[in-house]
C-alpha cells in the first residue's frame, strides 16, 4: 500500500473527522537529525510498527519496538526517538483529539456507551506506565482505517469511527489480559483496591470496577461478594469511610471537604452513610477521637 | 433465646459467628481486608479498615441472621491473629498501619538477638521463638529504623487491643495474645524485663495484661445503639486464633494434638507444662494460667499448593481456582503413595518451625525420566505434609501423641487427611464444625458463663466428624521417603543461604 500522511486542516480526507488530528502510513528509509524529537503530547497517539526496529523514549523509559508492537501515548506523556531520530522502518500512526471537556479520552465521535467509555478511560489511565503492547490484531484495523480514509466509499464516516472504537476495545482487552493472569483473584482484587484508593473522589460504577479486573459485571459482582463479603459498591464505601476516619482523627480538613474528597455527593450523604457504618455522625466522631498532635 | 457472638480478626478477613447456647451455628459472615506490601518484607494492614469491616460484618450478621430469629446477644468474644503490632499516639490515634505476623522487616534484629546469649534467655522466658514475626522484634526494628515514630508512640498494641479500645475505651491485652508478643514472661504473666529492655520500652508503653476470661468492659453507647445491643452484653477479651483453634479442635492433654493447614499451618498440643526446648523450635502460648498451647508454625501450608495451582493448574474460567485445584487433586490421586520417589521441599516462603530459617527455599528432588506432571502435583502435596510431620516429630520428643484432629481447608481435603494419617501412622479426625477458632471462642464464652465446669469439659464437647485410619503399608513408604526428606534439609543448609543471598543480590 502506498504511503499516506493526512493532517487535520490540510487534508480534505479528514474534514468529516475533526477528532482525527493525524493519520499516517509512513515508510522511513533515511535517518535524519531531529526527525522525531521528544515532545509532550496533547492528544492520544497510537503507533503500530509494520517493519524495522524503533528505539523510542516514552515517558522517560526506553522501549524497543518491533513489528507487531503497538504504542499508546496519552495526553501529558512525552515521546520521542532515542537521540531524537526516527529509525528506518514502516509504521502507522493515528493522533486523536481528546474530548472537549478534557475529562474523557474518547470523544463524542465514539459509538461506545457512557459506561464503556469510562471503563476504557480507566484502563488506559491505570496502565499508562506500560502502554507498549504486542498487538498483531491491530494490523488489520490500521489497514482498514487507511483504506476507508482513502477510498471514501459509502458509509465510510461511520466505518472509520467504528474502526477507532474497535481499536480502543482491542487495546483495553489486551492491557487487561497482559496485566491480569486471570488466575490470581486476590492479586486482581488488590489492584482494584489500589485503583479505588487512588481516586476515591471519582464516581465509580460497578462496570468500571469490573473492567479493571477484566471480568464481566455479573461475574465480577458475584466474585467480589464471595471473596470479600461486600458488594463492590459497599466495598468502595468501606474504603471511603476508612479514609474519612483517618482524616477526621488527624487533620484540620472540615467535614464537608472530607465528604467531597471521599466521593460523597454532599456532607448530608456522607453524614448518613458514616453514621450507618460507625454509629456516629462525622462531627461526633471527630469530637471523641481527634488527635491533639 | 440467648446467643453468643464470636469475632475473629484473622489474617485476611474479619469472621463473625453466632452460636446458640448449645453450640449450634446460627449464622456467620466475613469481611475481607487487604494486606499491603509496600516494600519487600513488609506486610501491613489498615487498622481503621479492619475496624470498619468488623463493624459492618457484625452489624449485618445481627440484622440478617440473629435478630430476625429472635435471639438476644448475651456475650461477644474476640479472637485474633497473633503477632500484629500497631503504634498509637497519646490520643490513641494510629501512627500508620498495623504490621502483620508475616512481616519480615526485623530479620536483622532477630538474627542478632538469636545469636546472643540473651536470645535463649528471652525465648525461654517468653515462650516465643526469636523471629521477625514477634512484636518484640518489630518494636526493636522501629527503635532502630524509625526513631521519630518510635518516640511519638504512646502505646504499642496488637490489632485486637485497638479494636476493643475503639469499642469500649479500655486498653487491655489478653495473656494469649500477649504471650505471642515475645515480651511477656509466661511463668509469672508479667512483661519480661529483659525483653522490654531489648525492645527499648517500659511496661507503660504496653496495654494492661488480663486473663482470657476478662470481661470488665462496657460497649460505648453509640455502638450499643448502632448494633442494637444491650448495655449489659458481656464483652469477653478472648484469646488468640492459635489457642482457640486448638481448644476448638477438642484437644486437651491426653496425647491429643491438632494440625491446622490453611495458607500457613501449625501443629499444636495443650498441656499444663511449658516445653522448654533447648533448640528453641517450639512456641508456648498461654491459654490460662495453668494451660499452655505448645507447637510449631509452618509458613508453607496451603499457600504453596495455591502457588502450584496458579502456575500449572487448568483455569477453565477466569479466576476459578477451586475448579483448578480440584482437578489437580484428582490427578494427584492417580499417583502412588510416595510419588514414585519424587520429593519436594516446600520452603517457598522460607520456613519457621522446625528449622526457623528465613533463607530456606523450595526444591524438587529425585526426578527421573518416568515422572510426569501428576507426580509433581502429588509430590507438592506430600512435601507440605512431610513438613508438618517434621514439626510433629519435634513435639513428640516432649510427650507422646496418639491421635490427631485436623482443621483448615487444605488439611481437610480427603486426600490430604488420609496422607496425614498414613504419614503420622495414627488416626486423624475431621471436625463437625469447620471453623475451630469460632468454636474455641464459643467454648471459652460458654465456660465463662458457667455452662461448663472448665475448659477441659468444654473441649470434650467438640464432636469429631469422620476418622481416617492409617494404612501400615503406606506408612512404610512415606516413612522411608521421609528419611531422605529430613536428611536433604540438614545437608543443604549452606546452599539455602547461598541461593537466597544471590536472589536478594540480583533482584531489584
Amino acid at each position: 500500500m502506498i504511503q499516506l500522511i493526512l493532517q487535520q486542516g490540510v487534508s480534505k480526507e479528514l474534514v468529516n473527522f475533526p477528532h482525527i488530528l493525524e493519520f499516517a502510513h509512513r515508510k522511513n528509509s533515511t535517518i535524519q537529525l531531529n526527525s522525531f524529537s521528544s515532545n509532550v503530547m496533547e492528544c492520544i497517539c497510537l503507533y503500530y510498527i509494520l517493519d524495522g526496529k524503533f528505539d523510542w523514549v516514552i515517558d522517560g523509559q526506553l522501549h524497543t519496538l518491533y513489528p507487531g508492537d503497538f504504542a499508546v501515548v496519552l495526553p501529558g506523556q512525552r515521546i520521542g526517538g532515542e537521540s531524537d531520530v526516527l529509525n528506518i522502518g514502516t509504521l502507522y500512526w493515528v493522533k486523536l483529539m481528546v474530548d472537549d471537556s478534557g475529562k474523557l479520552l474518547i470523544g463524542k465521535w465514539s459509538g461506545l456507551n457512557k459506561g464503556e467509555k469510562l471503563a476504557v478511560n480507566q484502563i488506559l489511565l491505570l496502565n499508562k506506565r506500560q502502554l507498549v503492547l504486542k498487538l498483531k490484531e491491530a494490523h488489520n484495523l490500521m489497514q482498514s482505517l487507511h483504506a476507508e480514509l482513502r477510498n471514501e466509499e459509502v458509509g465510510f464516516c461511520t466505518r472509520v469511527n467504528q474502526l477507532l472504537d474497535e481499536l480502543f476495545i482491542l487495546i483495553s482487552r489486551q492491557l487487561i489480559r497482559q496485566n491480569n493472569s486471570r488466575r490470581d483473584f486476590p492479586q486482581a482484587f488488590l489492584k482494584l483496591e489500589q485503583a479505588l484508593r487512588q481516586e476515591l473522589e471519582h464516581q465509580w460504577t460497578v462496570d468500571e470496577m469490573a473492567a479493571i479486573t477484566g471480568m464481566g459485571t455479573t461475574a465480577f459482582t458475584e466474585k467480589v461478594k464471595n471473596y470479600s463479603g461486600f458488594s463492590p459498591l459497599n466495598y468502595l464505601i468501606n474504603i471511603r469511610i476508612t479514609e474519612a476516619i483517618k482524616l477526621l482523627k488527624r487533620s484540620e480538613v472540615n467535614v464537608t471537604d472530607i465528604a467531597l474528597k471521599m466521593g460523597f455527593y454532599s456532607s448530608q450523604h456522607f453524614s448518613t452513610t458514616f453514621k450507618r457504618f460507625t454509629g456516629y455522625t462525622p462531627s461526633e466522631f471527630r469530637k471523641n477521637n481527634r488527635s491533639q498532635d | 433465646m440467648n446467643c453468643i457472638i464470636t469475632i475473629e480478626l484473622g489474617t485476611n478477613a474479619a469472621r463473625v459467628f453466632a452460636f446458640d447456647l448449645s453450640g449450634n451455628l446460627i449464622g456467620s459472615a466475613k469481611g475481607h481486608y487487604p494486606t499491603f506490601h509496600d516494600k519487600p518484607d513488609h506486610s501491613e494492614q489498615d487498622p481503621e479498615q479492619m475496624f470498619i469491616t468488623m463493624l459492618y460484618v457484625l452489624k449485618n450478621l445481627l440484622n440478617d441472621k440473629v435478630y430476625p430469629k429472635k435471639y438476644t446477644v448475651s456475650c461477644i468474644c474476640f479472637s485474633a491473629s497473633m503477632h500484629s503490632l500497631l503504634a498509637v499516639d497519646k490520643d490513641g490515634v494510629p501512627l500508620g498501619n498495623s504490621i502483620t505476623w508475616s512481616d519480615n522487616r526485623g530479620k536483622k534484629e532477630a538474627a542478632d538477638l538469636k545469636a546472643s546469649p540473651m536470645g535463649s534467655e528471652i525465648y525461654s522466658a517468653t515462650g516465643t521463638p526469636i523471629h521477625p514475626m514477634s512484636s518484640l522484634i518489630k518494636i526493636a526494628w522501629m527503635k532502630n529504623n524509625q526513631p521519630e515514630k518510635f518516640s511519638r508512640t504512646s502505646k504499642f498494641m496488637p490489632i485486637k487491643s485497638y479494636i476493643i479500645q475503639q469499642l469500649s475505651g479500655a486498653c487491655v491485652i489478653d495473656y494469649s495474645i500477649a504471650s505471642a508478643t515475645g515480651l511477656m514472661n509466661i511463668r509469672n504473666l508479667t512483661w519480661d524485663a529483659n525483653a522490654l529492655d531489648f525492645a527499648g520500652i517500659t511496661a507503660e508503653k504496653l496495654p494492661d495484661l488480663v486473663p482470657v476470661f476478662y470481661s470488665d468492659f462496657v460497649l460505648k453507647k453509640e455502638y450499643q445503639k448502632a448494633l442494637r445491643l444491650s448495655p449489659t452484653v458481656k464483652i469477653l477479651v478472648g484469646s488468640s486464633d492459635g489457642c482457640l483453634a486448638t481448644l476448638g479442635a477438642g484437644v486437651w492433654e491426653n496425647g491429643k494434638a491438632t494440625i491446622t493447614i490453611e495458607d500457613s499451618g501449625a501443629f499444636r498440643v495443650i498441656g499444663n507444662e511449658i516445653i522448654d526446648d533447648p533448640r528453641q523450635q517450639i512456641f508456648n502460648y498461654v491459654l490460662t494460667d495453668k494451660h499452655f498451647v505448645s507447637g510449631g508454625p509452618t509458613s508453607n501450608g496451603g499457600v504453596i499448593f495455591e502457588w502450584f495451582t496458579k502456575q500449572f493448574g487448568d483455569f477453565k474460567n477466569a479466576f476459578d481456582i477451586d475448579y483448578a485445584m480440584d482437578a489437580l487433586i484428582r490427578e494427584a490421586s492417580e499417583v502412588p503413595v510416595g510419588s514414585d520417589g519424587l520429593l519436594f521441599l516446600p520452603y517457598l516462603h522460607g520456613e519457621r518451625a522446625p528449622i526457623w530459617n528465613a533463607n530456606a527455599r523450595g526444591c524438587y528432588f529425585g526426578i527421573n525420566i518416568r515422572h510426569d506432571r501428576k507426580h509433581f502435583i502429588r509430590a507438592t502435596i506430600e512435601g507440605i505434609l512431610y513438613e508438618m510431620y517434621s514439626i510433629g516429630k519435634t513435639l513428640e520428643k516432649h510427650g507422646q501423641i496418639n491421635s490427631l484432629s485436623i482443621n483448615g481447608s487444605f488439611a481437610s481435603i480427603p486426600l490430604c487427611t488420609q496422607a496425614i494419617a498414613d504419614i503420622f501412622n495414627m488416626p486423624v479426625s475431621t471436625l463437625t464444625q469447620g471453623d475451630s477458632i469460632g468454636v474455641g471462642a464459643f467454648l471459652l464464652s460458654a465456660t465463662e458463663m458457667g455452662m461448663f465446669r472448665g475448659l477441659k469439659e468444654a473441649s470434650g464437647m467438640v464432636k469429631m466428624h469422620h476418622t481416617f485410619y492409617p494404612k501400615i503399608s503406606d506408612h512404610q513408604v512415606y516413612s522411608d521417603y521421609f528419611k531422605v526428606f529430613e536428611s536433604l534439609i540438614s545437608k543443604i543448609g549452606d546452599e539455602f543461604d547461598a541461593v537466597s543471598n544471590l536472589q536478594q543480590k540480583y533482584s531489584n
